[in-house]
């Protein structure tokens, strides 16, 4: 039972936006109370849908699509293009980082999508952190709009990449197919 | 022509990316202003339906707490009716005569009239920099822009995009709204917000001779969007600023924004005609 991959990320766009804002949103968190003035802040798995189209998507298709994604997020959480200018700039350099990391060209994989089992762990993890530590950067850079406190703007960052990372990895544990091989 | 076309061709995700990268900058600096616009918010149709269902499922886990929150504030409104009861405004008038609100030749002058509506709060942020609230009352209910928003405790913000039935409120906690205030003796500031934490408030430009102490309540005045003498908090920490002789004062909000359920949305019937009065004397 192979699902049609247009309805299989049709599917994934719709969970994964619903994932966001109506659990990841609501949960703030803080890693410490004490000192007092460190930043509350959520984890922005949404970006796990672009990192997941397969292999073979034109770059013109991931920047649309990312654009879509990241007005979708925008308008539910009144942050007007700062997630869709995030998201289209994440679109844009995935092909370049899968091309660094993958030893053969991206054309060869064929009906396959980025994964910890094609791509091994440590590729997958390395390309996900990178364009999601990116994702976060340009995110909160524009939401602060301001460098004056550029202490505030690498926590938020980096305590928020690293929750989002945990989350990432847990959901490509969870939805990932196990082996088939047991009929 | 031809040449133009394959340069097209070639660079097409290029200009692609740069065309929606512009589009987004675009609106980013259009909400960057105060005004804001409307092209994206959560008071539209969907996100805004899609919220309420949420909160609709999520109503039911709070009942207890907002029961809790409503007996106290009956509580705190019975004591007020008790006190306007038990003063004697016209004792002292010469002429005992019935107030008649459209007697307008009276000299005692309804100084303003405000209209109170509750409205269910759907979505709550914290965490971003200019958080806001949806709520399920819009431009239908008699919404509209620039109202002010309280809870049954303090301020909660103002409200700023409107649909016909859902409508975006910006919350104190953000760093594009300030609010007026003035502390128990009379002395005036404003709030603004420190982007950190959610329950502290920052009162600044008090003048160094007021004379504040920790646990004083500092409320709303007149001047701005809300009704007078509505709570905003309580006095953390006072701070004095040698620089320009002001001090700044930190202060607990009274909403708890972490469980915010019911909120009210003020109308003041005389805003427009104290607008239009300002506009029109400040172009002389």
């Amino acid at each position: 039972m192979i699902m049609n991959v247009y309805l299989k990320n049709i599917l994934r766009f719709c969970i994964i936006v619903l994932l966001q804002v109506l659990i990841l949103n609501k949960i703030n968190l803080r890693w410490w109370s004490e000192p007092a003035n460190f930043p509350l802040f959520i984890p922005y798995v949404y970006p796990l849908f672009i990192l997941l189209l397969p292999f073979e998507t034109p770059v013109w298709a991931l920047l649309i699509l990312g654009f879509i994604l990241g007005i979708t997020v925008d308008d539910f959480m009144n942050t007007a293009g700062m997630h869709a200018c995030a998201t289209v700039l994440i679109a844009y350099l995935r092909t370049n980082v899968l091309n660094a990391l993958l030893p053969r060209n991206l054309s060869e994989y064929t009906n396959q999508q980025p994964s910890m089992k094609v791509m091994g762990l440590m590729p997958f993890l390395v390309y996900s952190a990178f364009l999601i530590i990116v994702h976060h950067l340009v995110f909160f850079t524009f939401e602060l709009w301001s460098l004056s406190n550029i202490g505030t703007l690498l926590l938020k960052t980096v305590a928020s990449a690293i929750t989002s990372m945990i989350f990432i990895v847990v959901y490509m544990l969870l939805f990932t197919r196990q082996s088939v091989s047991r009929t | 022509m031809r040449n133009f076309i394959l340069f097209i061709r070639r660079f097409f995700n290029l200009i692609l990316f740069l065309g929606l990268e512009i589009v987004s900058i675009v609106m980013i600096a259009h909400t960057k202003t105060l005004q804001g616009d409307d092209i994206v918010s959560s008071a539209n149709f969907v996100s805004g339906h899609i919220y309420k269902e949420q909160s609709d499922v999520k109503y039911y886990f709070g009942l207890r707490k907002m029961n809790d929150s409503l007996v106290n504030e009956n509580a705190r409104l019975r004591i007020q009716l008790d006190q306007i009861h038990s003063k004697d405004t016209l004792s002292d008038s010469v002429v005992h005569r019935r107030l008649n609100p459209n007697d307008t030749t009276s000299h005692i002058v309804t100084y303003a009239d405000y209209v109170y509506r509750s409205a269910h709060v759907i979505n709550n942020s914290l965490n971003a920099n200019d958080n806001y609230i949806t709520i399920d009352r819009g431009s239908s209910d008699g919404i509209t822009k620039n109202m002010g928003v309280i809870s049954g405790t303090g301020i909660v913000g103002r409200v700023e995009h409107v649909s016909a039935h859902f409508a975006s409120v910006l919350s104190v906690l953000s760093s594009k709204l300030t609010v007026s205030a003035k502390l128990k003796d009379g002395t005036f500031g404003k709030i603004i917000w420190d982007e950190k934490q959610p329950d502290v408030l920052i009162m600044e430009d008090v003048q160094q001779q007021a004379k504040v102490k920790k646990g004083d309540s500092v409320f709303t005045t007149a001047f701005s969007y809300f009704s007078p003498d509505i709570l905003i908090g309580t006095v953390l920490k006072i701070e004095q600023i040698k620089k320009n002789a002001m001090q700044r004062i930190y202060l607990q909000s009274s909403t708890n924004f972490h469980s915010l359920q019911y909120v009210y949305v003020i109308e003041n019937k005389m805003m427009p005609e104290k607008k239009q009065l300002e506009d029109s004397s400040a172009k002389k």
